[in-house]
């Protein structure tokens, strides 16, 4: 009995400063934020706020801005999620096979995670801007030569998609290398007698034997890129313009930077945090159903 | 166990001994003034200045600066809260105003208040010493003008601007340049269309200080006429703008352009100075007029973009206000603001004219009577100038929409205001 009581008090005391930490960054603050997205904060002091129940979330619904930039966060991850896993696979294929160099590659891959994602953007800003025209210019390209690939919305997302895929990929690519690695050898040799091609035994043997690694890096790539936010600043600060069902709206502002904007240069505190509360739920649901539909595929050996 | 009792014995006291001196400082009276200031570029010369003037007069200035990377409203909040109040600080116009309303002691009849218009007034009183000028207009270079037969001060109205574009336009090869003006209109640049451009609306060919377009659009209410009269404005700068700046450019292409000799015309304000003498720009320029509505103008846009302000608890106010108005009235105040801190002082009286093109221009201006358009941008609702109606400009600008579309759209922003 003296024994339990003494297990529980160093348990708890051991537990106590991080849960403590976590309660006052993570677990308060979420508490107050759905408190505060029901009503008319505005973050000065010593104005009190009013209640005005669902009153953000129901405007929330009837803004085109917001609808907008939803359903361009939805593709903007759809096409991430794809390109970075296709990109991150590919290479981490190419430096587990016997190559000259393996391990450089592996580090040179890897490399532009480590630039920050504003640093980042400033140099794909520089490259869409200023390289690809002149690369135009020197094949002499006119199509090439007058692109404005930040000036067209739907360039725009895709030049996104490209910086994010260069700066995410090395990073995927590296959990890839440690699943591949981890492939039994006397499975493949056991294919290749029975005469299986390259493909069949990567459709059959190689793909089931990471599907773990696949549940992890989707649902990586899928809550990061949702929640895409210095990237986009650096790269297109949201802009450029698009008409939305008669209305003027920002084709790249994508969730994270629009809830920032209304939070932050509209001031309009309450209805930003009510927007990043349905943020987090649709991320969360979301996140979640990728997760079991990817574990269903997962073998056990 | 001791030693932890001794260690936070020892931290405890060393905590109050800091605290202590912390606060010594404070108590003490006699002749001196603490001035707590943003512009970390001028904190040097500001405290030689206050040096000489404690030699010359007795009362002692202290200078303490913060801003830059740290942010000066929060500071403040923190000086206010730890009882160093400071005797003079800084606020950047009405939205700083509404903040320290309850801490700010009006200035009476000091002799600077006589000598510019561009003081920080509400209520009737005045309440801000402007810190410096600054000022945009159509910057232009003077060598391709004069190449072009055009005198910069016929440029006053929209008719005169459109002849002179057409013009230029005409003799592009002849000048080299890619476009008339250097505009820019992305994603990066809304300050330049939302609050810069759009001010135009608010203030030009108003008296300075006139806030009826302004009021009324805080009210919601659009002034159509007016509305139509700028959009020509809009649309000629568009036009002759070059589609590559004007769409995606940022800060260094637009200035870049008019810096290389690739445009005639910036739509910037002196503050390009800097960047303009950093890459070795000496060629002549000014600034000519925005003709944003229809009819004459002779006047640019000028505004201070901070004020000091008095502490009306501090107990030194007669020190604070008499060493504000030598600094606008003595000569050695003037050779400070000029020569060493490099800006452009808000006064009549001041005969240094800045080394600097576009801040030499401006001076000139700025004595010049009835030659200012007030700075209305940053008393709209927030983020209705570079969030809200700056998108409708790259939208017209790329051709998404028409001129009666961009007309329409602006006026159900500001009719949304309500």
């Amino acid at each position: 009995m003296k024994k339990k009581v003494k297990d529980k008090i160093v348990f708890w005391s051991f537990l106590a400063p991080a849960l403590l930490c976590f309660g006052i960054v993570v677990i308060i603050p979420f508490f107050m934020g759905v408190y505060y997205s029901m009503t008319d904060w505005t973050a000065i002091a010593g104005i009190k706020p009013n209640w005005v129940g669902l009153d953000n979330y129901v405007s929330m619904l009837g803004n085109r801005a917001f609808n907008y930039s939803f359903i361009r966060t939805f593709v903007f991850s759809l096409f991430s999620v794809l390109s970075i896993n296709i990109i991150a696979l590919s290479l981490a294929i190419l430096v587990t096979r016997e190559i000259k160099f393996k391990n450089f590659f592996r580090a040179g891959f890897f490399v532009p995670n480590l630039i920050g994602g504003l640093v980042l953007g400033y140099i794909w800003q520089f490259i869409f801007k200023s390289v690809v025209p002149s690369i135009g210019g020197v094949l002499g390209i006119k199509a090439l030569e007058d692109i404005m690939i930040l000036a067209e919305p739907n360039l725009a997302l895709f030049g996104l998609i490209v910086a994010f895929s260069w700066q995410y990929a090395g990073y995927i690519m590296m959990i890839y290398v440690a699943a591949l690695l981890n492939v039994p050898q006397e499975l493949i040799e056991a294919s290749e007698i029975d005469g299986a091609n390259f493909w069949e035994r990567f459709k059959n043997i190689t793909i089931p034997m990471i599907a773990q690694a696949i549940t992890i890096t989707s649902f990586l790539t899928l809550v990061t890129s949702f929640k895409q936010y210095d990237i986009i600043v650096a790269l297109t600060n949201g802009g450029p313009v698009d008409i939305f069902k008669g209305e003027i709206v920002n084709s790249t502002e994508l969730l994270a930077v629009h809830i920032y904007n209304v939070a932050f240069k509209y001031n309009n505190m309450a209805e930003g945090q009510a927007r990043a509360i349905v943020f987090f739920i649709v991320l969360t649901v979301v996140s979640m159903i990728q997760v079991n539909m990817n574990k269903k595929k997962e073998v056990e050996m | 166990m001791k030693k932890v009792i001794s260690l936070a014995l020892a931290v405890s006291l060393l905590i109050t001994t800091v605290v202590l001196t912390g606060c010594g400082g404070a108590g003490k009276g006699g002749k001196s003034v603490v001035i707590y200031q943003n512009k970390v570029e001028i904190g040097e010369q500001l405290a030689a200045f206050a040096k000489a003037y404690e030699e010359e007069t007795g009362v002692q200035v202290t200078v303490k600066t913060s801003g830059g990377d740290s942010p000066y409203a929060e500071n403040l909040k923190a000086e206010f809260q730890s009882d160093r109040q400071p005797d003079i600080f800084v606020i950047e116009g009405m939205g700083g105003y509404n903040t320290w309303k309850s801490k700010l002691a009006p200035y009476g009849d000091d002799e600077w208040i006589n000598l510019t218009s561009l003081g920080f007034k509400a209520d009737g009183k005045v309440y801000g010493f402007p810190v410096a000028v600054e000022a945009w207009g159509m910057a232009y270079n003077k060598k391709m003008l004069e190449k072009a037969g055009i005198d910069p001060s016929t440029l006053t109205s929209q008719a005169a601007y459109k002849a002179a574009f057409e013009k230029i336009d005409s003799m592009k090869d002849d000048l080299g340049i890619d476009s008339v003006v250097a505009m820019a209109a992305g994603p990066d640049m809304r300050w330049v269309t939302g609050l810069h451009n759009f001010n135009g609306y608010l203030s030009a060919g108003l008296p300075y200080g006139d806030t009826t377009v302004l009021d009324k659009l805080n009210n919601g209410e659009a002034d159509m006429d007016r509305l139509t009269q700028y959009a020509d404005w809009v649309e000629l700068l568009f036009k002759y703008a070059d589609k590559k700046v004007l769409l995606t450019g940022n800060y260094d292409s637009q200035v870049g352009q008019f810096a290389t000799q690739k445009a005639v015309f910036v739509h910037q304000g002196n503050w390009i100075d800097p960047w303009l003498m950093e890459h070795g720009v000496d060629f002549e320029m000014g600034f000519a007029p925005h003709a944003s509505v229809h009819g004459e103008h002779n006047a640019i846009f000028i505004g201070a973009p901070s004020y000091y302000v008095i502490n009306n608890e501090s107990k030194n106010q007669e020190e604070a206000r008499a060493f504000l108005n030598y600094m606008a009235t003595n000569p050695k105040g003037h050779e400070y603001m000029v020569k060493e801190a490099k800006m452009i002082p808000a006064f009549t009286n001041v005969k240094l004219i800045p080394e600097a093109p576009l801040s030499a221009d401006v001076s000139s201006w700025v004595a010049k009577e009835n030659a200012a358009y007030t700075w209305l941008q940053n008393d709209m609702p927030d983020g209705f100038g570079m969030g809200t109606i700056a998108p409708l400009y790259e939208s017209y600008a790329k051709g998404d929409i028409d001129k009666a579309e961009f007309i329409k759209q602006l006026a159900t922003k500001i009719d949304d205001i309500k």
